[in-house]
């Protein structure tokens, strides 16, 4: 459900609730305070109160008794409405209640506060009250023990009308808490939708993309932090995307070029052997020849189909024991005329076995072995040699020939690619040899790698080891 | 043509200039041959005719290559079949190879190929290997691994030796290079050099050169045939 929302809604929600978590806290403790300072305010204005009473009573006529305090309290208390006074003797019979609405029954019919002080409600108004007992001024003449004890007095003080200001500050408060909430929400929102600018920015440059505008780069120096990776990373993709794109539009270039020079090599001739009546042999001549160029296409075109199946991973193999040796050693044997034809030389050191199939294999090491014959002189030596490591086993087919420039090393695997012949030799592949190599090696999972240095060029293909699996073979 | 003159193959084949160049060319090469267009038809024909050899292509209206090939097994024929595909496939060969095809040929493919596999197919199963190989002068030992032209002993390698021995076997018949190098040396792939025409020329050199007749002929575009010559006297 949440992946359903936009980032900016995340942000916006967090925002918020971050927001009115913190001022739910601060004022959580501000009520806090406020109760206690008034807390504190409520017994200042009691034990005020009680004072004016102690002094009523203290300043009470000797030899009166009770009653006369009493009257002085009356005259103390009018107006002060919002303050009730209950007087009861030491036996707890209540002798005078002023402004009575401040207390309850019981409190009324004589009980006394627990511990001098408490909180209380009246038809749901709250109060606070005091309870402190007075002496009275000694009788005059002497007089009865009960009266010379003193009275009880209970003070009690009505708090609604500050419940009343704590509520309304309550109610404004969490209302506050409420619209901070609303505001960060929506400064959230502004500030992810200001931040999350540059994505749609990339976003907008990928939806205009076509194959046509590869060219087009996402500014990184502008980009925030943050998103600079997925820039980098992104012009990355779309460096490589116009790369590949390159090649494949070359590579078309080049089949229709490879494809064009047999085919008009055909229309001409046959062209100009109808122009007049030829003998039976000029015929057989025009079409054996004709017969080579089409060889040469549907050569090139299996090599084609072969290379797309490799590039579409098709090219799956079996996994058997292939001895890399015994390979090379039918391969030197092949041809073995050829070299002989040239006066050159070709050695075979070494052993290994490797996982894999063995005709991709061969085909893959006889690519290089006709590559190297093409380019060694007369007299030379082609040496092929197999090691194998810890890790990989490594073929290397080098020989003497004209040192190959760097950038025609690079490329020198990509299909069409021909490096200048040392001799053109009859039935020369389209230059499609090398890239079908590769494609077998890496269908192998290793790598090739060409280098020429001192007059000599070295093609080195590394395998992964074969895993210690049970030898198939008979 | 050699010992084909009675044969008889059936090419089920729906696409038209195809089918018709492959009867023109078995006809020429002395057979006897039927065409169909579908698989219906096809294995109508299979199954009424009486055939030395079947072509079979896989793709085919009403009835593919598979079916044809299956039923036709089902029902006890143990006719050779040869079949055609356009996709290179291993799971294509496989799979034609388990129904009980004997051999395959991906399109495109060389005549002279094809006309290679259809006599390799036909020859299949009478054999009564003799012993020594001869064409007019030229004799080949198996038996004695030597090579004797007009009473002149040859000293060939292994490989021109197996080279020569295919030739002799063949005589008569065009071989294509591919067919000499998977045969000979076991490479089942176009190479792109001329290894193949070297080897031959050395042959060459060494049998043909210094003797009459000549018997290795080069046919162009085509590959190569050692004529089929009665045996020289003595």
């Amino acid at each position: 459900m949440m992946r359903a929302f936009s980032l900016t809604a995340r942000l916006a929600l967090l925002f918020a609730a971050l927001t009115a978590g913190v001022l739910v806290l601060a004022a959580l403790l501000f009520g806090r305070m406020l109760d206690a300072h008034f807390e504190e305010l409520d017994l200042h204005e009691l034990h005020g109160k009680l004072a004016l009473v102690r002094n009523a009573v203290q300043q009470g006529v000797p030899g009166t008794g009770a009653a006369e305090p009493i009257r002085v309290l009356e005259n103390a208390f009018v107006g002060h409405d919002n303050v009730g006074v209950l007087v009861r003797d030491v036996d707890g019979r209540v002798l005078r209640i002023i402004h009575e609405e401040h207390f309850t029954p019981e409190q009324r019919a004589g009980a006394p506060l627990a511990a001098g002080r408490g909180d209380w409600s009246v038809e749901g108004r709250p109060h606070r009250g005091l309870e402190v007992r007075l002496a009275l001024p000694p009788r005059a003449g002497g007089g009865a023990p009960t009266d010379a004890a003193g009275v009880d007095v209970l003070v009690a003080l009505d708090l609604s009308h500050h419940t009343h200001f704590l509520a309304s500050v309550r109610k404004a408060t969490w209302a506050g808490v409420a619209l901070a909430a609303l505001v960060a929400a929506l400064l959230g929102w502004f500030a992810a939708h200001r931040g999350l600018a540059p994505l749609r920015r990339v976003t907008e440059t990928a939806r205009g993309l076509s194959a046509q505008q590869l060219g087009q780069r996402l500014g990184e120096r502008d980009a925030p932090l943050e998103v600079r990776d997925h820039v980098e990373a992104f012009n990355g993709m779309l460096a490589r995307l116009e790369f590949a794109f390159q090649r494949l539009a070359d590579y078309s270039a080049d089949i229709a070029h490879e494809l064009r020079t047999p085919i008009s090599n055909l229309m001409t001739q046959t062209q100009v052997a109808l122009s007049r009546p030829r003998s039976a042999e000029e015929y057989q001549d025009i079409l054996a020849s004709n017969l080579e160029e089409y060889e040469r296409i549907a050569r090139m075109v299996s090599d084609m189909l072969f290379l797309a199946k490799a590039e579409d991973n098709r090219l799956a193999h079996g996994g058997e024991a292939v001895d890399l040796a015994r390979e090379a050693d039918a391969l030197i044997e092949f041809y073995q005329a050829l070299a002989d034809e040239h006066e050159i030389r070709i050695v075979r050191e070494g052993r290994a076995v490797v996982s894999g199939d063995r005709l991709m294999l061969r085909r893959a090491l006889s690519n290089l072995i006709s590559n190297a014959l093409r380019h060694t002189p007369d007299g030379g030596e082609i040496g092929i040699g197999i090691a194998a490591d810890a890790a990989a086993v490594r073929l290397v087919v080098r020989n003497l020939g004209d040192p190959i420039p760097p950038e025609q090393l690079e490329r020198i695997f990509d299909r069409f690619h021909r490096g200048s012949s040392r001799r053109d030799r009859h039935g020369e592949g389209a230059g499609l040899g090398l890239a079908i190599t590769r494609s077998i090696v890496r269908a192998h999972g290793g790598e090739i790698a060409a280098r020429s240095s001192g007059g000599a060029t070295r093609f080195e293909i590394s395998l992964p080891r074969r895993e210690a699996a049970p030898d198939h073979r008979p | 043509m050699r010992g084909s003159a009675a044969m008889k193959i059936l090419i089920v084949e729906d696409e038209v200039k195809t089918g018709d160049y492959l009867r023109q060319g078995l006809r020429e090469a002395g057979f006897v041959v039927d065409l169909a267009r579908d698989g219906v038809d096809g294995l109508h024909l299979a199954l009424d005719g009486d055939y030395h050899l079947i072509v079979l292509d896989v793709t085919l209206p009403s009835l593919d290559g598979w079916g044809v090939l299956q039923t036709l097994r089902h029902s006890g024929r143990e006719t050779p079949v040869l079949f055609l595909t356009a996709r290179d496939q291993v799971e294509d060969r496989v799979r034609g190879l388990e129904l009980g095809a004997d051999d395959y040929l991906v399109k495109p493919f060389a005549f002279s190929e094809f006309l290679a596999r259809v006599r390799t197919l036909l020859r299949r199963g009478r054999s009564q290997e003799p012993e020594v190989l001869r064409s007019s002068n030229l004799e080949l030992d198996l038996l004695r691994r030597r090579v004797i032209r007009s009473g002149q002993r040859i000293d060939l390698t292994a490989k021109e030796f197996a080279l020569l021995e295919l030739l002799l076997r063949r005589q008569g018949e065009v071989l294509p290079r591919s067919l000499i190098a998977s045969q000979v040396w076991d490479m089942n792939f176009d190479s792109d050099t001329n290894v193949i025409e070297v080897a031959v020329r050395r042959l060459r050199a060494k049998v043909d050169e210094p003797f009459e007749p000549k018997l290795i002929r080069t046919v162009r575009g085509m590959g190569y045939v050692l004529e089929a010559l009665p045996p020289a006297r003595g």
